[in-house]
């Protein structure tokens, strides 16, 4: 008996869900023959070139019906008994029978195989695959109950019945429909008043009241964004190792607020694609929140484990984004492909990296900092309107302060001019350090000679060498020296340096002076002066590669030959305000980065260090002297003068002709060594910016999207690697060919949205209305949620799927329309009671004779518990909160901590609780919440014992349990009442006699327990505030009343 | 149509699963008498040589070069640089991958051959090799990642991308629990500071039902999040509100005439009973002083490697499928020799107690245990080799573990490291291969083990994986 129930389930859920209709002499390709084909013979003889066998080909007719040369005629159009595709199915031999018994494919059934050989008989028509044809709207069916439908789409529903003899389930009571439509469209249950209220109500539009007012509470906007935010992975940390936090919730709070206002629906998915392009296209139309919607592409783990290399999780993370897109807006599976073409879906590797150009050209890192909390760039800058106004004000005044010092020179030429005629002699200020690096000091330090107080310092003493200038140091590449206390500069500071130089070798890359804590693992703040690829790069860093200022010189060093190396930089946060002079010449530079507007001196920077960082590649074999530091930007002449000092031992007068000097470098210089007013209006545009950029360090950012000027080149990578580009294959951005192309649009994310959302696209409005529909009836009409392409479910109903999306398109996007049509419908309203005859026939509901049943989400469980019992602290938006959870949970992670929050942060939505990736809150997973960790489409819903446990167990619900006692001793002196109270609080109905009989005698039960035992209902009671006027014993026993209400079933489920 | 829980449960099971399981489980399916919630109660089949599995996850990269991986050529050259003929321009962390050089270092740890097998051990693991002739150990593990998050998740879920299920979930998922009152997957995790942090994602179920995550068992007065009840509510109160429960669920079914009514139920009366099954099974304090002795002194103390390593015993005891030790603490980028002391202090002698006292209680003939870390350390030394000191980075060319109990090869080892401990020179074992081999042990086809998931047929060794016959009796 168990064995053939068993069997038949198995035949029904492995089709495509028809079983129960008559056979049919032409199957139907899509629905019946290309599972079929797809299950067992694509993996060898389908869309993937790689594994094909024997170059037969199935998944498509031409070639699948083509003769073959010395093979037998795979499938020949109306003749079983000519295709070898028959005799192969049919073969007895297991060297012959398809699928093979070794390849761990399931043998065909019998019906399979009879199906196979009807549809070859009747002519082996290929269709293509049902979702990747645009919809189309029908007609809706003819159906004999007209009466009963409410909208449109109960014809689609009905005449399916009606075809199967079926009559619909009568409306469910109007509790149960109110509970329903509650949690669906806002996640928690209807007070007790809003109940009666509806229940009382006999106007006609009762229903559609309900549905208006629950449409507009911001609760409905809440509720969507928990479901959206599975799909964008959203947490409140990276994910990986260290699992650090970062701040992303003004993403869920755009979210939250993009339903509120019933955002349509192409632009909440264009915005979140391309936003940054929508809004660089039209500044003026288009809010900040465009571009704050970007931030979904960033949310996919991130790390910043030491020893990471960058551009391996930097491809990860441009897959995970390929991944999310295809899930959530596609509903494809794209991962396969990442290695090898798709085994079932037409998407070739080519394809997929052709999805993959879109996202690949932000200017990021792979790693994000360990040693500092800057955001991972680009990022969006989220200034509140104060910030912005008082930013603008000082922009202004920087501006002023800018065009002050601009206006100097002529304004003092004058001067100048008499200054030039007296002989033009000044003293200039000197470095404020010079270490000549000619030896080591008793003590091993390295003598200062400007302030002999602030000597330098080694680490594993760098050798001495004879140098350009007395001695010189050798670095090792893993030694180096390093000058405490003397260039701690700010990006708001001008400043200097000067060194000789030489280079043993060509350098890919070393380091040659830095104030820094470390490479990537610090995101490189701080300011430093690289060989890359033996050109010299000078440097001002935020975080690397987005906020940061940096130039290269174009020409390379000549190695073994001693180079005097000048860096100087003007303090105004612009890489034009940085220099580098070569043996005294300004030298052609490129500007790599120009884009600094936060701090370099986090994370602990330590001192001005030459020839080595932190997991950075080291100075080997590279030689320093002569350093020098001046907290002042030099001119072209003075640097000069470093190169060939003056034979006058004060430098009181420049060592050459004025010829050679040229008037306009004596002028310069005059300015910043010489004249006081000059030096005045500098210090006040110093100022100036310090203070603008003290504001700014407080604008708080988010990670985003934004493209780099120049895009990278993709390849197709070998096994999806990141070390194996085949550069013989780059790739355009394009979309997958068998989608239909982008033509005409931006090879840009702007296009790739443009195509997504056009009318053309088979599958964005399917997959949208499809989530939507499983939202309110517990499945998709595909139910495989995540998957529309040829592995996926076939829909149940397909002509009402594209009829809705075809609709959902027409009219505007609007989810909010969209979800009223579904719960007005009569299919929603029915009754979801158990119907003997559909039991058997339609265990899964697919057929919607009936209401659907779903137990209660990981939130609503605990919302619902938190709202009955009066303790929810509704407000929207804004940090994520830490609700009580078990201690111990953060500590087997590196996260520190987890300290609850007090006050109103312990009873927020669950959609705000904080999520840390690597540790999530145990009480939600034991519900089914999704990881967080990659998108996802469908959660499981399981039953288990913990989850009986945290119902029962854990303090948040024996919280709530008990002030949902409280309120219902204080709301009535009768017993039976406050049972009912509870129950009703919990279950949205009434308590049947059985059920008020149980709890009753349960309570009786108890208060005899506690009275007999007062210490226990202390207990049990010890922590609650507001107790004032309850009968202990009764509050106890009527709490343990509500504890078993809360683990019953119609708390758990809504009907 | 009977209401019968378990009957409903099945058509559960199916739901994600038919077609999926592979001849295999649905054979086994069809004769077996209870489902339970989501889990195929099957016992593995009868060419099963394992009924459960107890791994001893040493996490953050032990180094094979201090344990049982023998090079006195290491020694040898001690200092000198890692030959390029030898590292094959292979990439390095960039934690020593800037390093200017790059030398060798000979383990500082004596080596001597123990046992009638006459195996390698380093003297810092003496109890270990007084049980070596029940060891296979294996030399050429070899895995792909490089750092520890994506090595380890490759190591427990066979994939480096999160949100795969975990080994002890697809046995979970495709064995069942023969015990009721245990979860099929139990996890326990040394209490103390961790150099590198362990995620509920090693033990996770991924895209599986999540009934078959691991339940991680705590050290102190709650072994299990939840179990114990409210202070101030006894266990008769807490029957007396599973009676109650029982005439609501009664009611409900009445009303709605929906099974899964009388599931939920049959779910909380298992709690009920875990609450005290598990206990009784975390409580130590029946155990007699001689196996303190045997697991060393620190068995005393809940939460230790030695605790968890006996609560391991009987947990195997009482059925459970999987339980998974995780011990952290290997991650030795420097001062390694003083670290490898404390870690073979804390590990040494109650893994090989645990052999023998499976082994007197005539559990090892049908329980694996397994011990390893998710990669091997580098032959030559991360920052200053010094003449006592040195460290070694993440390698994930080689590394070594060991397997013991049903069905194993014992007093043997497979696989070669060539005579630098940096490659593989004979017979390699990819992590698949190795994921393969565990579930053959429990009867199960590593590639019948399949769990459809948006349109894919996923499995615990992607589409690779090859049994190693050779380390199996």
């Amino acid at each position: 008996m168990a064995f053939a129930w068993f069997a038949l389930a198995v035949l029904g859920a492995a089709s495509s869900g028809d079983e129960r209709a008559p056979e049919r002499a032409r199957p139907e390709f899509d629905l019946e023959v290309r599972p079929i084909l797809a299950d067992r013979c694509f993996p060898c003889h389908g869309p993937d070139a790689g594994s094909r066998k024997a170059k037969l080909r199935l998944d498509v007719r031409d070639e699948a019906l083509a003769p073959r040369s010395g093979a037998a005629h795979a499938i020949v159009a109306g003749d079983v008994a000519a295709s070898e595709l028959v005799a192969r199915i049919r073969a007895e031999s297991p060297d012959d029978v398809m699928p093979p018994p070794d390849s761990g494919r399931k043998p065909l059934s019998e019906a399979e195989k009879a199906t196979l050989e009807r549809w070859i008989a009747s002519g082996a028509e290929y269709a293509p695959h049902w979702a990747f044809v645009p919809p189309k709207l029908d007609e809706p069916p003819a159906v004999a109950d007209a009466g009963w439908c409410r909208d449109e789409l109960d014809r689609w529903v009905l005449a399916e019945l009606e075809r199967r003899g079926l009559a619909p389930s009568p409306e469910a009571d109007r509790e149960t429909w109110l509970r329903r439509v509650s949690f669906d469209l806002t996640g928690l249950p209807p007070s007790p008043v809003e109940v009666a209220e509806f229940v009382a109500d006999a106007r006609s539009d009762a229903y559609e009241r309900v549905v208006d007012r629950l449409l507009a509470s911001p609760r409905y906007a809440e509720r969507m964004a928990a479901d959206w935010l599975d799909l964008a992975r959203y947490a409140d940390t990276y994910g990986y190792q260290a699992d650090a936090e970062r701040r992303v919730w003004p993403y869920r709070d755009w979210v939250i607020r993009a339903f509120d206002e019933d955002l349509p629906y192409d632009r909440f998915a264009t915005w979140q694609l391309a936003g940054d392009l929508v809004r660089a296209a039209a500044p003026a139309e288009t809010p900040r929140d465009a571009e704050l919607a970007t931030a979904f592409n960033r949310l996919h783990r991130q790390t910043n484990e030491g020893g990471s290399t960058e551009e391996e999780f930097r491809v990860e993370y441009v897959a995970d984004r390929v991944h999310t897109f295809g899930t959530a807006f596609l509903g494809l599976t794209t991962e396969c492909a990442r290695c090898h073409d798709h085994k079932y879906d037409p998407l070739p590797q080519r394809d997929y990296y052709g999805l993959f150009a879109y996202f690949d050209d932000g200017d990021e890192s792979g790693l994000y900092s360990y040693f500092t909390s800057a955001t991972p760039t680009p990022t969006l800058r989220l200034t509140t309107p104060e910030q912005e106004s008082r930013l603008a004000e000082l922009a202004r005044e920087v501006a002023q302060a800018e065009a002050r010092v601009e206006g100097l020179a002529a304004e003092r030429e004058g001067d100048f001019q008499a200054w030039l005629a007296s002989g033009a002699s000044w003293s200039p200020s000197g470095p404020i350090a010079r270490y000549p690096l000619d030896g080591y000091a008793q003590d091993g330090s390295l003598a200062n000679a400007v302030d002999p107080a602030k000597p330098g310092a080694t680490l594993e003493r760098p050798k001495l060498v004879e140098g350009r200038v007395g001695g010189a140091l050798e670095f090792s590449g893993d030694d180096n020296a390093s000058f405490p206390g003397v260039a701690e500069f700010e990006h708001t500071d001008p400043f200097s340096f000067a060194l000789w130089l030489w280079t043993p070798e060509p350098k890919p890359r070393a380091i040659v002076l830095k104030r820094s804590r470390a490479w990537s693992d610090a995101g490189s703040q701080g300011y430093e002066l690289l060989l890359d690829d033996t050109r010299v790069a000078w440097s001002l860093i935020h975080f690397w590669p987005g906020n940061a200022i940096s130039i290269r010189t174009r020409a390379r060093l000549e190695p073994r030959r001693w180079t005097h190396v000048a860096v100087t930089y003007d303090g105004s946060a612009r890489a034009n305000g940085l220099a580098i002079y070569v043996d005294g010449a300004r030298a052609e530079v490129e500007v790599v980065r120009d884009e600094l507007w936060k701090p370099i001196t986090g994370g602990e920077p330590g001192a001005l260090t030459l020839a080595e960082r932190f997991r950075d590649v080291g100075f080997a074999g590279g030689r320093v002297d002569e350093l020098c530091v001046f907290d002042r930007c030099l001119t072209a002449l003075e640097i000069a003068r470093l190169v060939a000092p003056v034979e006058s031992p004060a430098g009181d007068a420049p060592n050459v002709a004025l010829g050679d000097i040229g008037v306009d470098a004596l002028r310069e210089t005059w300015l910043a060594c010489v004249d006081e007013p000059a030096r005045a209006a500098r210090e006040a545009l110093r100022a100036a910016r310090k203070r603008q950029a003290e504001e700014l360090a407080r604008v708080e950012e988010i990670m985003t999207m934004r493209d780099r000027p120049t895009p990278r080149t993709a390849y197709v990578l070998k096994r999806g690697r990141y070390d194996q580009p085949d550069t013989s294959q780059p790739v355009e951005p394009h979309v997958p060919a068998a989608l239909g192309g982008a033509d005409g649009l931006p090879p840009n994310r702007l296009g790739l949205a443009r195509w997504l959302v056009a009318p053309s696209n088979p599958l964005f409005g399917r997959v949208a209305v499809n989530r939507l529909w499983a939202q309110c009836f517990g499945h998709g009409l595909v139910a495989t949620r995540e998957n529309f392409g040829v592995q996926g479910e076939a829909p149940s109903h397909p002509e009402l799927l594209d009829a809705l999306a075809v609709r959902f398109a027409e009219d505007g996007w609007s989810t909010k329309r969209f979800l009223r049509r579904l719960v007005l419908s009569a299919t929603y309203r029915q009754s979801s009671r158990a119907r003997e005859e559909l039991t058997a026939l339609d265990p899964e509901n697919r057929l919607l004779a009936r209401g659907s049943v779903r137990r209660l989400s990981a939130e609503e469980m605990r919302d619902q518990a938190l709202c009955a019992s009066g303790l929810l602290v509704e407000r929207v938006g804004g940090p994520s909160v830490k609700p009580w959870q078990p201690p111990g949970i953060w500590e087997i992670g590196w996260g520190g901590t987890y300290t609850p929050d007090t006050g109103e942060g312990l009873h927020r939505r669950s959609l705000y609780t904080y999520w840390r990736r690597t540790a999530p809150p145990p009480n939600m997973l034991l519900f089914d919440a999704s990881k967080r960790e990659v998108c996802v489409a469908r959660r499981s819903t399981t039953n288990t014992p913990l989850q009986a446990l945290v119902l029962f167990d854990d303090p948040q619900f024996v919280e709530c349990a008990r002030s949902l006692a409280a309120v219902a001793l204080r709301e009535s002196g009768d017993r039976d009442a406050r049972v009912e109270r509870v129950f009703r609080g919990l279950a949205t109905r009434a308590p049947e006699p059985a059920e008020r009989a149980a709890l009753a005698a349960l309570f009786e039960s108890e208060l005899a327990s506690y009275r007999a035992d007062p210490a226990a209902a202390e207990r049990l009671l010890a922590g609650a505030s507001d107790l004032a006027g309850l009968a202990h014993d009764e509050l106890a026993a009527l709490t343990l009343v509500a504890s078993t209400v809360l683990a019953s079933d119609a708390s758990q489920t809504r009907r | 149509m009977p209401l019968d829980p378990r009957v409903l449960s099945r058509r559960h099971f199916l739901r994600g699963t038919a077609g999926s399981l592979g001849a295999l489980a649905l054979a086994e399916l069809a004769t077996a008498g209870a489902v339970s919630s989501g889990v195929a109660r099957v016992e593995p089949p009868r060419r099963a040589k394992a009924r459960r599995v107890i791994y001893l996850f040493q996490s953050g990269g032990p180094s094979q070069l201090e344990t049982f991986d023998y090079k006195p050529v290491l020694n040898a050259r001690n200092g000198e640089p890692l030959p390029d003929s030898v590292r094959q321009g292979q990439r390095l962390t960039g934690m020593s991958g800037n390093q200017s050089l790059l030398p060798l270092a000979g383990s500082q740890f004596r080596f001597a051959q123990h046992g009638c097998s006459r195996q390698w051990v380093s003297e810092l693991f003496p109890r270990t090799a007084g049980v070596v002739d029940e060891l296979c150990f294996v030399k050429s593990l070899h895995t792909e990642a490089i750092n520890h998050d994506p090595a380890i998740t490759f190591l427990c879920t066979g994939s480096e991308i999160a949100g795969r299920p975990s080994m002890g979930a697809w046995l979970s998922y495709g064995l069942g629990s023969p015990n009721r009152n245990l979860p099929a997957f139990v996890v326990l995790v040394t209490k103390k500071g961790a150099d590198q942090p362990l995620y509920a994602r090693l033990w996770g179920s991924g895209f599986l039902p999540s009934e078959h995550q691991g339940v991680q068992f705590l050290a102190g007065k709650e072994p299990v999040l939840y179990l114990a009840n409210p202070d101030g509510v006894s266990a008769t109160a807490r029957r007396r509100q599973l009676d109650a429960l029982g005439e609501l669920a009664k009611a409900q079914h009445a009303r709605e005439g929906d099974d899964e009514i009388l599931a939920r139920l049959a779910q909380a009366e298992m709690a009920f009973r875990m609450q005290t099954s598990v206990p009784e099974v975390t409580d130590l304090s029946d155990e007699p002083d001689e196996v303190f002795e045997l697991y060393g002194a620190d068995a005393r103390t809940p939460g230790t490697y030695a605790a968890n390593c006996l609560l391991a015993r009987r947990l195997a005891e009482r059925g459970v499928r999987f339980v998974q030790l995780f011990h952290p603490g290997w991650d030795h980028h420097g001062d390694l020799p003083a670290s490898m002391r404390n870690l073979a202090r804390e590990t040494d002698q109650a893994s090989a107690a645990l052999i023998v006292d499976l082994k007197r209680r005539g559990l090892l003939d049908d329980t694996l245990v397994v011990w390893g870390g998710e990669f091997g350390r580098t032959n030559y030394s991360q920052g200053k080799l010094t003449s006592d000191n040195y460290g070694r980075d993440h390698h994930p060319r080689c590394f070594t573990a060991w397997l013991a109990g049903a069905g194993v090869n014992a007093g043997t080892s497979f696989g070669e490291t060539d005579e630098f401990g940096y490659n593989i020179a004979r017979d390699p074992v990819h992590v698949h291969d190795f994921h393969a081999t565990l579930l053959h042990l429990l009867g199960v086809d590593h590639t019948a083990l399949t769990f459809r998931y948006q349109g894919r047929d996923f499995r615990l060794t992607d589409v690779a994986g090859r049994v190693v016959h050779e380390l199996l009796s």
